[in-house]
């Protein structure tokens, strides 16, 4: 049997849906899928969006039909499949886990029992998957967090969070791309501008891997500047998953 | 080359194309004109290519003073459009001359109208689209809606191919799109089965088709909040999916939100139904108050609706095209047609 389902969405939009749970796995499967399919150009297919476990894929219905389209993506996944999962990229981003960048570092360390700088090398010490971008652009969903430290959303929502705050709401960790609300438990910062109005895309997409690297405030200040004069280049890891 | 000054903005006067379809994926809403079957009628009209940048106005639409000549097309909700305080008709091609004033006015009927102009607007194409997203403040003239002052960059046209001949007549309205079904107390809308039908219980999913729901005044490009009894099943969380212009989710309170041109990209409220793409246009024309009835159809009937609409555009393509040679106006007589246009003043057919 065929671990995932094809689904039609309205007359223009095929959904490619794995099983339901928050997998990095599947959701690594997803991401290489919708590569293929960007990559392919499969005639009258408009856009590919990935969430946790599904992959929609819009289509011009005037340029294809479900069927014909269902038919090409059983086969480009049937492909995919047997195939080795592409090579990780990991980007390293800077934060400040310093006074004032981390206003609720304290209740974390306290609601999980250990110090502040345990909190702080829990949230360094592994890399994040970025499941899929939504709710604001270049907001991304990255899983999973130390059970220990996944404490939930705040009970109320701040209504300014600033722009770069570095945050965790129960297993989801992520930052603000742009001063917005939010409930998410700030632990940090980050110096680098995540969005520019005149140069709107992300340098990081869905299926990319994220870790985080502790700054001081000295070292702040230095990566701000430089990445304002646009002198600054996150690193980047690629391996062999 | 700013050739388009904006002397009053209208209430919400946006620049759209079809939408910045590609970078959903990097969380960024698809935008694009509400109505994208009267924005690709409006462009046509003008002998445009159907994705090409137009204004969309809500409810009051602006007064601009074109500083160039050229050709436009008003489509979409039924305004009062005059030309230097005359008068002109939508859903025909129109001459105009340096200096011209057009004032869109207000709607009688519908909510959403395009103008095409002749060659576009030309602002630049962020991420590989000229639509507006409010929200996020890209895109369009500056990100924002127009204001008193602008000053948008159009080019010159001193011919259109076909000019006299570019209109479309009562019977291509009606089958286009019925603009009766505007007057249609409650409307029925077309729907077919969403990703989470099955999760309703079967009286929610009859609920769904048999009541009167009514538009509530949360209605924006982002999408329409409708008011009626509410849905009783109460559903745990899922996980967040991507979202399609049309998809009926559930909130919590188990009323329906329309997701429209300004959706996100991605929510995690359950999807009961779509409503057929050809049928989008007609519930973005309503305006607040209106009553929505739901009609549960097949992807066989949503498929062949799309493409009847998508013909009637070809086909009135292929006449403006064979008729290029014919008279009123062919292209050598441009010249004859302008001096003309000199003698009638602004508001000149053939």
């Amino acid at each position: 049997m065929k671990p995932y389902q094809l689904t039609t969405v309205g007359d223009q939009a095929i959904s490619i849906e794995f099983p339901n749970e928050i997998n990095p796995e599947i959701n690594l499967r997803l991401q290489a899928l919708a590569k293929i399919i960007t990559a392919d150009k499969v005639v009258g297919v408009q856009a590919v969006i990935p969430a946790y476990h599904t992959l929609l894929v819009t289509f011009d219905a005037m340029r294809t039909t479900p069927r014909k389209l269902k038919q090409q993506l059983d086969s480009i996944i049937a492909d995919q499949l047997a195939a080795p999962l592409p090579p990780k990229r990991t980007l390293i981003i800077p934060v400040c886990y310093e006074d004032p960048y981390g206003p609720d570092l304290s209740d974390v360390a306290d609601y999980a029992g250990i110090s502040t700088d345990e909190v702080i090398k829990r949230h360094t010490g592994k890399s994040y998957l970025i499941y899929f971008l939504g709710f604001l652009p270049g907001f991304a969903y990255m899983a999973s967090v130390d059970d220990q430290i996944a404490m939930p959303r705040l009970s109320k929502p701040r209504v300014k969070i600033p722009a770069g705050s570095v945050g965790i709401a129960g297993i989801q960790t992520g930052f603000y791309p742009v001063t917005s609300p939010g409930g998410w438990r700030l632990i940090g910062k980050t110096p680098l501008t995540l969005y520019q109005p005149d140069n709107p895309e992300p340098f990081y997409h869905a299926g990319d891997e994220i870790k985080f690297e502790a700054i001081d405030k000295e070292t702040f200040d230095v990566i701000k500047q430089a990445d304002e004069l646009g002198h600054y280049h996150v690193k980047v890891v690629t391996e062999n998953a | 080359m700013h050739n388009l000054s904006v002397i009053q903005p209208g209430l919400q006067t946006t620049i759209q194309d079809l939408g910045r379809v590609s970078h959903q994926i990097d969380g960024f809403p698809v935008s694009g004109s509400m109505d994208q079957a009267s924005h690709r009628l409006a462009n046509l009209l003008v002998g445009n290519r159907g994705q090409t940048a137009c204004l969309e106005f809500a409810l009051t639409g602006p007064t601009l003073v074109f500083r160039v000549a050229t050709f436009i097309a008003i489509t979409g909700g039924q305004f009062s459009p005059t030309l230097n305080g005359k008068p002109i008709p939508e859903n025909e091609a129109i001459r105009i001359h340096e200096n011209d004033e057009l004032a869109i006015g207000s709607a009688n009927a519908g909510r959403y109208g395009y103008l095409a102009i002749k060659g576009g607007i030309q602002v630049p194409e962020v991420m590989a689209s000229r639509s507006t997203t409010l929200r996020i403040g890209i895109g369009g003239f500056n990100g924002r809606a127009l204001q008193a002052g602008d000053q948008l960059p159009i080019s010159p046209q001193e011919t259109l191919q076909s000019f006299g001949h570019r209109r479309v007549n009562q019977a291509f309205l009606e089958s286009f799109r019925d603009p009766q079904a505007m007057l249609q107390n409650p409307l029925v809308i077309r729907i077919l089965k969403g990703p989470q039908w099955s999760l309703f219980s079967k009286s929610d999913q009859r609920l769904l088709q048999h009541q009167q729901y009514q538009l509530t005044s949360e209605a924006d490009r982002m999408g329409y909040r409708l008011a009626g009894k509410p849905l009783t099943t109460n559903l745990k969380s899922l996980l967040s999916e991507a979202t399609v212009f049309g998809g009926i989710q559930i909130t919590s309170n188990g009323q329906p939100i329309v997701l429209l041109a300004d959706r996100q990209t991605t929510g995690g409220y359950p999807v009961i139904a779509t409503i057929l793409t050809a049928d989008i246009g007609k519930i973005v024309q309503c305006q607040n108050h209106q009553l929505i009835q739901f009609q549960l159809t097949n992807l066989k009937t949503a498929e062949d609706e799309l493409q009847k609409q998508t013909e009637l555009l070809q086909r009135l393509k292929a006449e403006f095209i064979e008729q290029r040679y014919q008279a009123p106006i062919g292209i050598n007589r441009s010249a004859a047609q302008r001096i003309r246009g000199l003698f009638e003043g602004g508001f000149s057919k053939g």
